[in-house]
C-alpha cells in the first residue's frame, strides 16, 4: 500500500514539473542572438543602457516610419512601449523618444539589409573630443563647427533612460515572430487599453552606476565586507614590434626609432558586436602588411648598416579616450616603455599614424584609386621628403596622397602624444604624421558601430590556400592570372602597405627600394577573412599557440570574427594575441629547433613563442614581438583626480544576465476577475467564522469528562515546567 | 512564562532586570518590558511592588518611544542624504543598492 502512494506521488510530481514546463513555454518565447547596450563609466558620468532589476516590459509597438515614433511618444495609451525599430530609421526615432522616454520602456533594433541605411554610427560627433591635442577645433555642441563624423549621434556616451537590444540580420527570423504577433494582437491601435497585448521583456540589469570613482570604490574591499565587484577598468594588451631588436647592451637599442603606430580595436553601443573593418581593421591589416614587407626587404643580419630602427605599435583601447597611447605616451614620459629598452621623446624623430582607412574604399569600389590624405601639424620642411616620397611611391598604383598642413587633426593616437609628451610634439623635435582616407569628415558613414562589418569595405574574400613554406602569392601574379582585379580592395589596401614598407625603407637605408618584394594581396585577403569574417582562417590557425602534445586548441576557434571591443583589463580579449602572433609569425625567424629547446631559448633581445605554424606541427619564432599593458595611466596613479580629465577613466559595469522574450500580456480582466474573487472568499470566511462563533453552542457539542481530563493533566505539565 | 503565577517579589525582580538589560542598548528589550508589565503596572489590584514596577514600566516605555524616534529619524536622514553623503554614505552602508547612486 505503502509502496502503491509512493509511486502515485512520483508520477504527480513528475506531471506537474513538466506541465509547469509546458505552461511557461506557452507564455514566453525567448528571442535568441541579441546583443544588449550596456552601461560604461566614465569620471564624472554614467553612459549607455540598464534595464530595471526584474527587466523592462513595453507593448510592442512596430516602427515603420517617424509618425509611428510620434504617436508612440505622444498619443499611445496602453503603455509603456517597446519600440521595434529597424536600423534605417533608427537615427531619425530614437532623437524622438529620449526627447519623451515616459513612453518607452526599451527599444529593439534589428538590421535588415534590404531596407539598408546609408549611415549608422553611435559614436560623438568628434570622435574623443575631450582627450584631443591643442589645436583641434572640434565640437559636438557647437552647430556650426565642421565636424568629424557628421552623422554621429553620440549614443555612445549618453545616458539613455531604457534598454536598448540589437539583432543582427542573421536573427531577422525573431523580427517575424514578433511581427506575427504584433499583427495578431495590437493592429488595433486606438483600441488598446485593457486588451490582451504583444509584449516584449528586455532584461539588461546593469550593476554599476554614477562614475567610475563611485564604481571602483564600491568594487574594491573595504575592512568590514567584501562586496559585490561593480565595475572593472577598460584596457587589454598594445602589441609592438621593431624591426631590429633593441635590447640591453645593442647598439641598436640607441638608434632613433620612427614609431609607426595604428589602432586594434573598434566598439559598438552593444555588447559583442564591434566589427570595425573600416573603423579601425584595415588600419591594422596595412600596418602587419607594411611591417612584414619591411622586414623582407631588410635583413636582420643588416641591422648594424643603418641608424634608424622602425618601431611597429598597435594601440588598444582607443575609441575610449585613446587609453592604449595615452597609456604609451605616458610610459615614454616616464622612461618606461618599452620596458625591456624605454625610449625617451627625443629618441622618436617621426611618428607615422595609420589612421582610420578604408571608409572611401566603397567610393572607389569600381575604380583603382584611393586618396590619401596626410595630416600634419608640423612644418612643411620637415615632411616634404617623407611625403614626397610616399606620394610617389602610392602614384604607381594611381592612388593620390594630399597633404594637410594644419593643427586640427581627426581623432587618432597623435592627440595623445601632443597633450602627454608636449614638450617635444610643441617643440617639433618629433614629426607627427597621421595619413588616412577622408578629408574634412568621415567617408566611413559606421564609424564605431555595430554595421562596420565587411560589407562596408566591400570585401569578398578569394580563398586561396596557403603552402606550408608560407609563401604568399605575389600581388602581381593574382593580377596576372585573373585571380584578383586592381580594383579589389584586397590589391588596393597591399599596394598601399607596400608604399608604406618603401617609404619606410629610404628612411631607414636612405636610398630608393630597388628590389622586388611586395606586399601580397593573397595575405591581405586571408588577414582580412581573419579578422572580419572568421577566427577559424589560415592565418590564426597557423599564428596559434602551438598544442602541446595532444591536441591543444586545434580547429577550435570560433567561426566569427574576434570582438575587438577592448574590454575590461581584467580580461585579456582574443585580438591583440593575434594580432601579435600575426607579427612574430610573419617577421619572425623560424628557427629550426624543437619545443624543449624552444622554451629554453633566453636572448634576452628577443622573445620566443613556439606557435603551430603554417604545417601545425609546430614552430620556434624568434621575434621582437611583445606586448604591453594597455590600462589607462588613471589607474595605475595613486589617488588620481578622476574628474580632472587628464587620462581615460572609462570602466564597465558588470550585469548577471542579459535577455529578452516576447509574450501576450493580460488584458486585465482576468487579474480583476481574481481580485474580486479573492475579496469576496475572505468575506465569505469572515461572515462564516462570525456566525460559528455565534452558533458555537449549537453546532459544536459539550466537550466530554474525558478531553477535560486531558486538559488539566496537560496543564499539570506545563505547570511543572514552568514554575 | 506565566507572570500570572509568579510571586510579587519576583515580578518586580524580572521588569527591573529587563530594565537594566535594556539599558546596554537594546530597547526592544524595554518594549517587551513594557508590554510584559503592562497589566501589571496599571490594571492589577494594588499590591506593595507595583509602584515601583510602574516606575520601570514608564521608564522603559519612555526609553523605547525615544530610541524608536531616534532611530526613524537617523533612517530619514540617512535614506535621503546617503547618496549626497558620497564616500561616508557608502562606508556606513553594509549593502549598497546595485545599479543606482
Amino acid at each position: 500500500m505503502n509502496f502503491n502512494y509512493s509511486l502515485l506521488f512520483f508520477i504527480i510530481d513528475i506531471l506537474s514539473y513538466v506541465s509547469c514546463e509546458r505552461l511557461h513555454k506557452q507564455i514566453y518565447s525567448s528571442i535568441e542572438g541579441g546583443a544588449a547596450c550596456f552601461r560604461r563609466l566614465n569620471g564624472t558620468h554614467q553612459v549607455g543602457c540598464s534595464s530595471s532589476d526584474k527587466g523592462a516590459v513595453g507593448v510592442v509597438a512596430l516602427i515603420r516610419d517617424v509618425s509611428d515614433a510620434q504617436w508612440l511618444t505622444q498619443n499611445a495609451t496602453a503603455g509603456p512601449y517597446m519600440a521595434v525599430v529597424g536600423t534605417s530609421l533608427f537615427y531619425d526615432v530614437m532623437d524622438l523618444l529620449l526627447d519623451q522616454p515616459q513612453n518607452v520602456a526599451g527599444v529593439l533594433v534589428f538590421d535588415n539589409a534590404t531596407l539598408g541605411t546609408s549611415s549608422f554610427t553611435q559614436d560623438s560627433k568628434c570622435p574623443n573630443e575631450y582627450s584631443s591635442g591643442p589645436g583641434s577645433q572640434c565640437s559636438s555642441i557647437s552647430k556650426d563647427n565642421k565636424v568629424w563624423n557628421e552623422k554621429g549621434t553620440d549614443l555612445l556616451r549618453k545616458n539613455i533612460p531604457f534598454p536598448i537590444f540589437f539583432l543582427p540580420e542573421s536573427r531577422y527570423e525573431e523580427i517575424t515572430k514578433i511581427e506575427g504577433c504584433y499583427e495578431r494582437y495590437n493592429l488595433d491601435r486606438s483600441n488598446q487599453k485593457n486588451m490582451p497585448l504583444c509584449s516584449i521583456q528586455l532584461h539588461s540589469f546593469m550593476f554599476a552606476a554614477v562614475n567610475s570613482a563611485v564604481c571602483l570604490r564600491r568594487s574594491a574591499t573595504t575592512v568590514l565586507l567584501t562586496p559585490t565587484k561593480v565595475c572593472d577598468p577598460l584596457g587589454d594588451n598594445n602589441v609592438y614590434y621593431s624591426l631590429f631588436p633593441r635590447g640591453k647592451g645593442l647598439e641598436s637599442k640607441t638608434k632613433p626609432v620612427i614609431l609607426v603606430t595604428a589602432r586594434i580595436d573598434s566598439a559598438s553601443l552593444f555588447d559583442g558586436v564591434s566589427p570595425g573593418a573600416a573603423s579601425s581593421v584595415v588600419g591594422m591589416v596595412t600596418l602587419i602588411t607594411a611591417a612584414t614587407s619591411l622586414a623582407q626587404m631588410i635583413p636582420l643580419k643588416d641591422a648594424n648598416l643603418y641608424d634608424r630602427n622602425v618601431l611597429w605599435t598597435l594601440f588598444n583601447g582607443e575609441t575610449f579616450d585613446y587609453i592604449g597611447s595615452q597609456r604609451v605616451a605616458y610610459d615614454i614620459s616616464r622612461g618606461a616603455w618599452p620596458p625591456s629598452a624605454p625610449l625617451s621623446p627625443s629618441d622618436i624623430p617621426l611618428h607615422i599614424e595609420l589612421g582610420q582607412i578604408g571608409g572611401s574604399l566603397m567610393l572607389n569600389k569600381d575604380n583603382e584609386s584611393w586618396p590619401f590624405y596626410a595630416y600634419t601639424p608640423d612644418d612643411i620642411s620637415k615632411v616634404t621628403q617623407i611625403l614626397e616620397e610616399l606620394n610617389s611611391n602610392l602614384g604607381v598604383h594611381k592612388m593620390t596622397l594630399s597633404p594637410v598642413f594644419t593643427d586640427n587633426l581627426p581623432p587618432s593616437s597623435l592627440h595623445s602624444f601632443r597633450r602627454i609628451l608636449k614638450n617635444v610634439t610643441e617643440s617639433g623635435s618629433l614629426t607627427e604624421v597621421l595619413l588616412t582616407d577622408f578629408n574634412e569628415k568621415f567617408t566611413n558613414m559606421f564609424y564605431n558601430s555595430a554595421l562596420d562589418d565587411y560589407h562596408n569595405i566591400g570585401f569578398l574574400y578569394h580563398n586561396i590556400s596557403i603552402g606550408s613554406d608560407g609563401k604568399f602569392i605575389p600581388t602581381d601574379e593574382l593580377i596576372l592570372n585573373g585571380t584578383m582585379k586592381k580594383t579589389e580592395i584586397q590589391v588596393k589596401i597591399a599596394q598601399f602597405a607596400t608604399a608604406v614598407a618603401r617609404t619606410l625603407y629610404k628612411e631607414v637605408v636612405g636610398n630608393p627600394y630597388a628590389g622586388s618584394v611586395t606586399a601580397s594581396a593573397h595575405l591581405v585577403d586571408e588577414m582580412l577573412y581573419c579578422f572580419l569574417r572568421s577566427q577559424a582562417c589560415r592565418l590564426l590557425l597557423a599564428a596559434d599557440y602551438g598544442s602541446s602534445g595532444s591536441g591543444g586548441r586545434d580547429e577550435r576557434l570560433p567561426e566569427q570574427p574576434a570582438p575587438l571591443y577592448v574590454g575590461v583589463a581584467a580580461w585579456s580579449g582574443t585580438a591583440p594575441v593575434f594580432a601579435g602572433h600575426l607579427l612574430a609569425l610573419l617577421t619572425g625567424d623560424h628557427l629550426a629547433v624543437n619545443r624543449t629547446k624552444c622554451d629554453a631559448l633566453t636572448d634576452p633581445n628577443y622573445s620566443y613563442y613556439w606557435l603551430k605554424g603554417w604545417n601545425h606541427t609546430g614552430v620556434c619564432i624568434q621575434t621582437t614581438m611583445n606586448f604591453s599593458q594597455a590600462v589607462s595611466p588613471a589607474f595605475i596613479t595613486p589617488d588620481y583626480d578622476f574628474t580632472s580629465g587628464t587620462y581615460s577613466t572609462w570602466t564597465e559595469s558588470v550585469w548577471l544576465s542579459m535577455w529578452a522574450r516576447v509574450f501576450v500580456s493580460a488584458g486585465g480582466g482576468g487579474a480583476r476577475a481574481a481580485a474580486a474573487g479573492g475579496a469576496a472568499a475572505t468575506l465569505l470566511a469572515a461572515a462564516l467564522t462570525a456566525w460559528l462563533r455565534r452558533h458555537a453552542a449549537a453546532v459544536f457539542s459539550a466537550p466530554s469528562t474525558q478531553v477535560l481530563h486531558d486538559a488539566s493533566s496537560a496543564a499539570g505539565i506545563l505547570r511543572t515546567v514552568n514554575c | 512564562m506565566d507572570l500570572a503565577r509568579l510571586p510579587n517579589d519576583k515580578k518586580l525582580q524580572l521588569c527591573r532586570w529587563y530594565f537594566k538589560v535594556g539599558c546596554v542598548f537594546l530597547p526592544f528589550v524595554w518594549a517587551v518590558n513594557t508590554v510584559w508589565f503592562f497589566k501589571e503596572a496599571f490594571v492589577k489590584p494594588p499590591y506593595d511592588e507595583q509602584k515601583q514596577i510602574k516606575k520601570y514600566v514608564v521608564m522603559s516605555g519612555a526609553g523605547a518611544i525615544i530610541w524608536a524616534i531616534a532611530l526613524a529619524i537617523w533612517v530619514t536622514i540617512y535614506q535621503l542624504q546617503r547618496v549626497s553623503w558620497g564616500v561616508i554614505g557608502d562606508e556606513l552602508s553594509f549593502i549598497v543598492p546595485l545599479g543606482r547612486p
